[in-house]
């Protein structure tokens, strides 16, 4: 079993967790919940499990350590004057701090010990070459648990929101065990908040008809995206960038507009895959994806794409970095001499910084990446800083901003910007990727559209057919999902056999025009090395 | 100080009335930009710390609920 | 309570009307003859199927060893013993008992030889289920026929035509010799099998005899993957189930393989040359221990010959 759109965990693993979970007794179904999660990561990462059981118990005791401290400053604040309670606050607020960054650096370390330590020991090797230093380092090669990226994060979400009193430490290592390794988010997630999901993994509500069939169908849905879309573009996608030299700047182009689709259904589709399988056992997973490609600017697309990883980023970093006392101080100052708009967009900027270097490097140890971060923050800022200017313009040639023209526009530009960051982002490394880019620039040609080259490349006539329906019916469940209306809900209410005959349809076409079996190679999961 | 409130908010951002709007945030007429000024603004008139996790919807939407949102902290000080 | 039978009855009905949209689909998509133009995928092994019912005296199982140590047509001409190799690249035993199973359908050989290199090859219970699967639906398999589909596969009879020539062997004639070191060099260790992989041999030979039929284990000569701890875990295995077993890596004087000429690829794989000398050595072995008929004057075998000619051309002009 290597991804969740396997035989093994649809058909073996998850079948025997919904069955166990449906006839114990409620107070044991979180246990065998929390049974079925280390199974999981063991059968993935076998003894690394060792990992993720030690930062376990680490937040455990920090969040409880942290909880000591809290109660100890309450209990002194109710003795005391008015006057003092400040003092008091920070006083207490510093020996917080102390434990939580040393609890953070503890995790985050971790971390860049495990995924980092190759790309910065190569850099730094690099470097010494340059300078002639004769130094050799040896390059550390280290095992990851599966999820360490995800559940790291949560593990960083859980203590600061004890530190800052959002939540309770939680007494039940058992419970927040199962909040840190559920299986269905544990290898791609969505990241989850403890306030979110601790306590609905931990009720052990029953199993529903009603929730088996929701999840099922969501799962198949997710299947589809996967199977039919992705997995089939893989072929292509695979020679036209491990290959790229050979070919010319149009098979960049469909490479780089190919792979962001194939990214889309493969990741959302992992993701419907994964809520739904939550689904069943009447747990509500945060989504992940709200049709980003319907953004009209790169900010509202990252607010759209990996959810729960900007929601993280915003909580953890950016909003700790730009309201700290020196971004503050640097705001008002800012706004005197820069006015309402520019003003705060310089403290904004910095933590905006901060949040993309992460994000980039988050999604792996490698140039490319730290590129696609600072790509992406170089379009929010300028998105930023053009705005009073785009404004002044399109009131100026009388163009209505809130258009349907207009908006089609916006998310025309927004697509092409995010196509041109997948393909950095797919590339082997930032050379490729560079080079890549360089050939759409300058070799392209219209002909290679009609001349059979793209025939060439892995996919045949009815692939390409095939991908484009599919891409189609995909295209028409987010339009009405868009306008807010539920497609399960609407389906249900239809009569038996129309219902029957939706499921068996997405059913037989996932089997007979998924891209499984002979000349489709195994395909890793794009996100599992996270 | 509901006065010296709608003022900073004015000075922030000049295109709406805060006296009677309630959906602030929900219809983007304060942005992220203009919510890092406003709490820059509203924590050295007040002297008051707004901490990270008071920063939604719920207590920006308006005027009202920001100004209970500024008494909560200070009582709780 | 009654909901939950109603629930209970959706759910069958569902999953009943599923596996009869399986079984039409496997109906359609299923290669109607077992030639590569019909969309028969592993042709090789699958020339069987057009091999005439109950003419075949051995069945050859394994991975690539077994592909590249045995040409059966070098046995008929020599012994006129009929066999067949139905071999896969990486083969697995609940592939090998696949095909065990199909071969049984049309044919009853006497013998069984299991080419013991896959013996050793780990495989999971998803990989198990999943070919059960594929046996069961063959849709699992052959869906991407979607893109070829004629008129003929709707409602259309299997008739398998392609006859192998080769009978599942494949032939190179590449050189790219070695000297091994330590090659079976005695040990008393014995390699461990998985358990998973005894119990697969031992429901197959027990089929084998519910069929009249012998299971043999046999060894092809490997300098790179065969070695005496292996050698020791099969002795132990065949004389536990009290199976025959050869290892022709203990022949060297008979069989004379010379790794300088005999191996494709350094000693992974013997070549066409030093398939010639196994199957020597391997139809005089059947036939001393085994009592197997001599078709060559059997009119009905007259298309063995047929075979055996194009099966001369085929290696003339191999490379």
């Amino acid at each position: 079993m290597k991804s969740y759109c396997s035989l093994g965990y649809l058909g073996i693993f998850l079948p025997i967790a919904v069955i166990g979970y449906a006839f114990l007794p409620k107070k044991y179904r979180w246990m065998f919940l929390l049974l079925c999660s280390y199974a999981f990561f063991w059968m993935l990462s076998k003894k690394l499990l060792i990992y993720i059981l030690i930062s376990t118990i680490a937040i455990h005791y920090i969040g409880i350590w942290l909880g000591f401290i809290q109660k100890e400053r309450d209990e002194k604040l109710s003795t005391v004057e008015r006057g003092e309670k400040k003092a008091i606050r920070l006083q207490y607020q510093k020996k917080q701090r102390l434990v939580l960054a040393a609890a953070i650096c503890f995790h985050i370390g971790l971390l860049v010990l495990l995924k980092y330590s190759p790309f910065l020991a190569k850099n730094v090797q690099s470097l010494l070459t340059m300078l002639n230093v004769p130094l050799k380092i040896k390059i550390p090669k280290f095992a990851l648990p599966i999820g360490l990226s995800f559940y790291t994060l949560q593990a960083v979400s859980y203590m600061i929101d004890v530190y800052r009193g959002t939540i309770k430490p939680d007494q039940n290592l058992g419970r927040l065990a199962l909040y840190m390794c559920f299986f269905p988010s544990l290898m791609e997630g969505p990241i989850c908040r403890y306030a979110q999901t601790a306590n609905q993994l931990y009720s052990g509500e029953a199993v529903t008809y009603h929730n088996l069939t929701y999840g099922s169908q969501r799962i198949l849905y997710g299947l589809f995206k996967k199977i039919v879309i992705a997995d089939r573009l893989n072929l292509l996608i695979k020679s036209v960038f491990s290959d790229f030299i050979q070919y010319d700047g149009t098979v960049m182009l469909v490479g780089a507009v190919l792979y962001t689709c194939q990214l889309y259904m493969e990741f959302s589709g992992t993701m419907d895959v994964v809520i739904g399988s939550a689904e069943i056992f009447d747990i509500h997973l945060p989504e992940n994806f709200q049709r980003p490609f319907f953004s009209k600017t790169i900010s509202e697309f990252w607010q759209r794409w990996h959810i729960t990883l900007g929601l993280w980023f915003k909580d953890y970093i950016f909003y700790p970095v730009s309201m700290s006392k020196r971004m503050k101080k640097l705001t008002m100052n800012a706004r005197k001499k820069l006015g309402n708009h520019y003003g705060p967009l310089l403290a904004g900027s910095i933590a905006l910084f901060c949040v993309w270097i992460c994000n980039g490097l988050w999604h792996g140890s490698g140039w490319n990446y730290i590129f696609f971060g600072l790509y992406h923050f170089f379009l929010i800022l300028s998105g930023s800083i053009l705005e009073p200017t785009i404004r002044r313009i399109t009131d100026a040639l009388h163009i209505k901003r809130d258009s349907k023209g207009y908006h089609l526009l916006q998310i025309g530009k927004t697509t092409i910007f995010v196509i041109i960051g997948e393909l950095f982002f797919r590339a082997n490394g930032l050379t490729a990727g560079l080079a890549m880019f360089k050939k759409i620039l300058t070799e392209f040609s219209l002909s290679s559209f009609v001349d059979g080259t793209l025939l060439n490349l892995g996919m045949d006539l009815y692939d390409y057919v095939v991908v484009l329906l599919a891409v189609l019916l995909v295209l028409a469940m987010s339009i009405l999902k868009e306008k807010g209306i539920s497609i399960r809900d609407m389906v249900a209410s239809k009569p038996i056999y129309v219902r029957w005959a939706i499921y068996y349809s997405i059913i037989m076409l996932i089997i007979i025009f998924g891209a499984y079996g002979e000349g489709y190679a195994p395909i890793d999961p794009i996100y599992a090395n996270f | 100080m509901m006065e010296q409130l709608i003022e900073i908010l004015e000075d922030i951002q000049p295109d709406a009335d805060y006296e009677t709007c309630t959906t602030l945030i929900d219809d983007h007429i304060l942005d992220s930009l203009s919510i890092l000024s406003l709490v820059a603004e509203l924590e050295d008139a007040f002297d008051v710390t707004i901490p990270t996790v008071e920063i939604i919807p719920a207590n920006f939407n308006s005027a009202q609920a920001m100004m209970a949102m500024i008494n909560r902290l200070l009582e709780e000080e | 309570m009654k909901e939950k039978i109603n629930h209970a009855l959706h759910i069958f009905f569902f999953a009943a009307g599923f596996v009869i949209l399986l079984l039409i689909s496997s109906a359609i998509v299923i290669p109607k003859n077992n030639a590569k133009e019909a969309g028969m995928l592993e042709i090789n092994p699958n020339g069987i199927l057009a091999e005439r019912n109950h003419s075949i005296d051995v069945l050859v199982l394994g991975d690539s060893e077994a592909y590249s140590s045995i040409t059966p047509m070098q046995i008929w001409e020599q012994e006129g013993i009929t066999s067949y190799v139905c071999a896969t690249p990486r083969q697995k035993l609940d592939k090998s008992e696949t095909f065990m199973h199909q071969a049984f359908e049309n044919q009853n050989p006497k013998i069984v030889i299991l080419e013991t290199n896959l013996i050793y090859r780990e495989f999971s219970t998803t990989h198990t289920l999943s070919q059960l699967l594929d046996n069961t639906f063959p849709v699992l398999v052959y869906h991407n026929r979607w893109k070829s589909l004629t008129s003929s596969d709707f409602g259309g009879r299997i008739q398998y035509t392609w006859v192998n020539d080769l009978k599942g062997y494949i032939v190179h004639k590449k050189v790219k010799s070695i000297s091994p070191k330590d090659y079976m060099k005695t040990t008393d260790e014995a390699a461990k099998i998985p358990l998973r992989n005894k119990l697969f041999i031992e429901k197959m030979y027990k089929y084998c005899q519910d069929h009249g039929s012998q299971l043999v284990l046999v060894s092809s000569p490997s300098a790179k993957n065969w070695n005496y701890k292996k050698h020791n875990g099969i002795a132990k295995l065949a004389e536990e189930f009290g199976l025959e077993y050869l290892d022709l890596n203990l022949y060297e004087d008979d069989i004379a393989i010379d790794w300088s000429k005999d191996t494709r690829d350094q000693g992974d794989h013997i070549n066409y040359f030093g398939a010639v000398k196994v199957s020597e050595f391997l139809g005089k072995y059947l036939k001393d221990n085994f009592h197997l008929e001599d078709h060559r004057n059997d009119p009905m075998y007259a298309d063995w010959f047929e075979s055996l000619e194009r099966y001369k051309e085929k290696i003339a002009s191999a490379k």
